[in-house]
């Protein structure tokens, strides 16, 4: 008998439990049994076959309840306020601010954004790096099989989950009232975000991999230190420039709106834009971010490709 | 020269792994330990070059006292004793030179060690151990592209770079196929023979152990049951070492003991 | 020597050069990177601020993290208005970035078709999310159904690369099995391609759904629903314990999900 069945049967005697009608366990009973026939099929040679009790209905059906119960909240609430005639007839609004960035756009107010965007990209580029460099011994330190002590690498674990919980805007906002407005803030909230996902990736793979060889450098003589450059180093390192060069591609995109709480960079430019409806500056800015991403990503793509 | 005497091994949990041993190895000896497994072989190969420590009695190897050795001493012992593993243990994702090369970090200083910057000495050595062991083209391929034998030949070569006097090889060929087993068994002779190294082997299989080494030790139960060359082994010393008959299992070519 | 050993040698990739370029390469970004830090902003009052906001968050807010009913104010009412949006948004990024996946995959349309539709795709992740949602809210009016918009559109680039990529795994194998057995095209779809689908969308789905709700958290900032709003105009407010309790509402929420969303698709992937 284990715990919790110990534990059930010391308020009330197992026989007057059983006493008691219990409507529901016996309509589950009949449902269960009525599946079970259901599922079982028996061939022309008098064997039976019984099908494994399929999850998948019951989970449509879990995320169905979920999605009516979201809708109501959200869509339905909506409507009940609004005529839904209303909302279609605004729907021009949206591929009106779009067609103004096509036709009012004008490259005269590219000299703007260069600065700013050369900003952005700084603040992402040394905010991952800052953030790969706590992220390595920070890896170690969350894997089993480094430390060897499982509640050193559960609290470090258990820490990194923390770090994650936030996107990297609401770090910048939050450090914006510490360090002030600028660009400070955008590496700092960029780099505590880099931390979070690299160590994450990084400990995956630390994990996983096969310590035997350290053991055996240790064995010639070599200190822990020195074994541990010559033998676990080498097997990370590709994995962790490649998730480096991963996070730089997520930061740019996430930095390009850290402007919004006063982290400087194009952002700030995409907030007065949008606020003064110059759609088509709008437009140049998008264009230039487009181009810097897709530069930027070409670049990190090609490296990877080499790493592996 | 290697001298244990009376060394017993006992484990923090009670386990007696080896009884009173008492025995001397010369330089340049091959010397195969057969037993069960779990009758102590592999502590017995871990005492050695203290990958565990004497629990009583005195091991005296090189003209160091193990037991005493601790820190820097203890790296600085380590370095002429080689050691071979079942399972290779290689750095995956690594050059075959880079692997020979890691027994070189134990003199390094640590700047060298964090940059990889060997020296040319350190990389003709490692080509030279390569070649040794006989695969020197394959010096600069991915280690854990090799098959199971090569690989095992780089661990060989490692242990070679480390320029050692003593070979430790834990049940070095048992991970591999009886063809490939023989031809690495024929490479620990030749190093054996031609360096005048000493080589401790763990065996599993027995024809491997008479077939190469000079001389046999047997172990039932953590004790020595027979200590000497290969040549006086038979049937009824090999019933007493493994408290049973000899099955198939314990032989990598059939014929050879039948011989 | 052998001539073979130094032969082998002179063999000997040359990594030093390259290494010390590319080692150098990264010095002089990371410096000019540098470049860019303004301290400006730094001031002694900072320092205080960080205690008052860690003591915030040892003391936060009780009465709004534990108020179930009043509106603005109830961090669990906020949160499940930040996870309706982040998953009504998903479902409806899920959706749409099907068609975008199918005309972009290599082995359907081929790779002229494909290129221009990842251009597209592109094009649509450039959007940044708070662009989006100003432009929803001129439809809409502020609030979450915009929020709901604005995700689902956001994260098309990211679930339709992810699907290419399952797409263009297809074991075609099976495909030219099914001919064998005379079946229709509409059969090939249904019983060769979709179920080789479905599972690893659906855990696509899931994946983004985690990062959907940690972006749906700061929508509020443009007027687009969730608890951002909340957060920000208490932390503009310098009320501290207000803040911090969204911010615990965000790190509960946020790490159940990822437990959860991480548990099923394990058991997605291993096909049970």
């Amino acid at each position: 008998m284990n715990e919790k069945q110990k534990k059930r049967s010391t308020g009330d005697s197992e026989s007057e439990r059983l006493k008691r009608p219990r409507p529901v366990k016996a309509f589950l009973d009949r449902l269960a049994a009525r599946n079970l026939a259901h599922r079982t099929t028996t061939l022309s040679n008098g064997a039976t076959i019984v099908r494994p009790f399929s999850w998948s209905l019951t989970n449509s059906l879990i995320i169905l309840v979920i999605f009516l119960f979201f809708w109501d909240m959200i869509v339905g609430a909506y409507f009940d306020k609004y005529d839904f005639m209303i909302f279609v007839r605004r729907i021009p609004n949206f591929l009106n601010i779009l067609q103004k960035m096509w036709t009012e756009f004008d490259w005269s107010y590219f000299d703007f954004v260069v600065d700013p965007m050369v900003d952005t990209i700084q603040m992402a580029l040394l905010g991952t790096a800052i953030g790969a460099v706590f992220s390595l011994p920070v890896a170690f330190l969350a894997s089993a099989n480094i430390v060897k002590s499982k509640i050193v690498s559960g609290v470090v674990k258990t820490i990194l989950s923390f770090v994650r919980t936030f996107p990297t805007l609401v770090y910048a906002a939050i450090l914006a009232f510490i360090f002030g407005y600028g660009t400070l803030i955008g590496v700092l909230a960029t780099a505590i975000f880099t931390f979070g996902i690299l160590t994450k990736m990084l400990f995956e793979v630390i994990e996983t991999l096969d310590l035997s060889s350290f053991v055996a450098i240790e064995a010639t003589g070599a200190s822990k230190g020195k074994a541990f450059i010559t033998s676990v180093i080498p097997q990370i390192m590709g994995s962790f420039l490649s998730f480096t060069l991963y996070s730089i591609e997520i930061n740019i995109r996430s930095s390009a709106i850290l402007g919004y709480v006063g982290a400087g960079g194009v952002g700030i430019m995409l907030d007065e834009n949008m606020n003064w409806r110059r759609y088509g500056n709008i437009g140049v800015i998008l264009v230039v971010l487009f181009v810097s991403v897709l530069i930027i990503e070409n670049i990190s793509r090609y490296l990877r490709k080499k790493l592996s | 020269m290697i001298q244990f005497s009376h060394v017993s091994k006992i484990y923090p949990n009670g386990t007696v792994a080896l009884k009173d041993v008492t025995l001397e190895i010369q330089q340049g000896e091959f010397v195969a330990i057969i037993g069960l497994s779990g009758a102590g072989k592999s502590t017995l190969i871990k005492l050695i070059n203290k990958m565990t420590d004497v629990t009583e009695g005195s091991l005296i190897v090189n003209k160091s006292d193990v037991r005493r050795l601790q820190g820097a001493e203890l790296r600085r012992f380590r370095r002429r004793i080689g050691i071979v593993f079942q399972s290779f243990n290689l750095i995956n994702r690594t050059s075959v030179i880079n692997n020979v090369l890691a027994a070189r970090v134990a003199d390094m200083n640590f700047f060298s060690t964090l940059l990889g910057l060997y020296s040319r000495d350190d990389k003709l050595l490692a080509l030279e151990s390569l070649d040794n062991v006989g695969i020197l083209e394959k010096a600069y391929s991915r280690a854990d592209q090799l098959s199971g034998g090569q690989q095992q030949r780089v661990a060989l070569a490692r242990t070679l770079a480390q320029k050692p006097s003593i070979i430790l090889a834990d049940e070095p060929v048992a991970s591999l196929d009886p063809i490939t087993a023989n031809q690495i068994m024929k490479d620990f002779k030749r190093i054996n023979v031609d360096h005048n190294i000493t080589v401790i082997a763990n065996m599993h299989h027995v024809d491997m152990a008479l077939k190469y080494a000079n001389r046999v030790i047997g172990i039932n139960k953590g004790e020595i049951v027979f200590d000497g060359p290969s040549s006086q082994v038979n049937e009824d010393l090999l019933k007493k070492i493994y408290g049973r008959e000899i099955t198939d299992e314990d032989i990598m070519f059939k014929k050879t003991l039948g011989e | 020597m052998k001539p073979a050993i130094l032969e082998m040698y002179d063999k000997r990739p040359r990594t030093l050069v390259r290494n010390t370029i590319l080692f150098v390469l990264m010095a002089v970004i990371l410096v000019w990177s540098w470049e860019t830090m303004d301290y400006g902003g730094i001031n002694e009052n900072g320092a205080v601020v960080a205690r008052n906001i860690l003591d915030a968050l040892i003391r936060p807010n009780e009465a709004w993290l534990f108020n179930f009913t009043a509106t603005g104010t109830s961090i669990p009412l906020l949160m499940l208005e930040t996870v309706a949006i982040g998953f009504l948004g998903t479902i409806l990024g899920a959706i749409l970035a099907l068609p975008f996946a199918f005309l972009s995959a290599r082995n359907i349309v081929g790779p002229v078709m494909s290129n221009v539709g990842n251009t597209i795709i592109s094009i649509i992740r450039t959007f940044p999310i708070f662009i989006l949602g100003l432009m929803f809210i001129r439809v809409t009016g502020p609030g979450p159904l915009a929020g709901v918009l604005t995700i689902g559109i956001a994260s098309i680039g990211m679930i339709s690369k992810l699907y290419v990529e399952i797409i263009e795994d297809i074991d075609k194998g099976i495909l030219l099995a099914l001919d064998a057995t005379g079946a229709t095209r509409f059969q090939k779809i249904r019983y060769g391609i979709i179920p080789q689908l479905t599972a690893n969308f659906i855990s696509t789905a899931i994946y983004r759904f985690e990062i959907n709700v940690r972006n749906a958290t700061i929508l509020g900032l443009v007027g687009a629903g969730g608890i951002g709003f909340t957060l920000i105009a208490a932390l503009g407010a310098y009320r501290w314990k207000d803040a911090a309790a969204a911010l615990w509402g965000i790190i509960v929420v946020v790490l159940v999900i990822e437990i959860i969303s991480t548990k099923i698709r394990s058991k997605l992937v291993s096909g049970e």
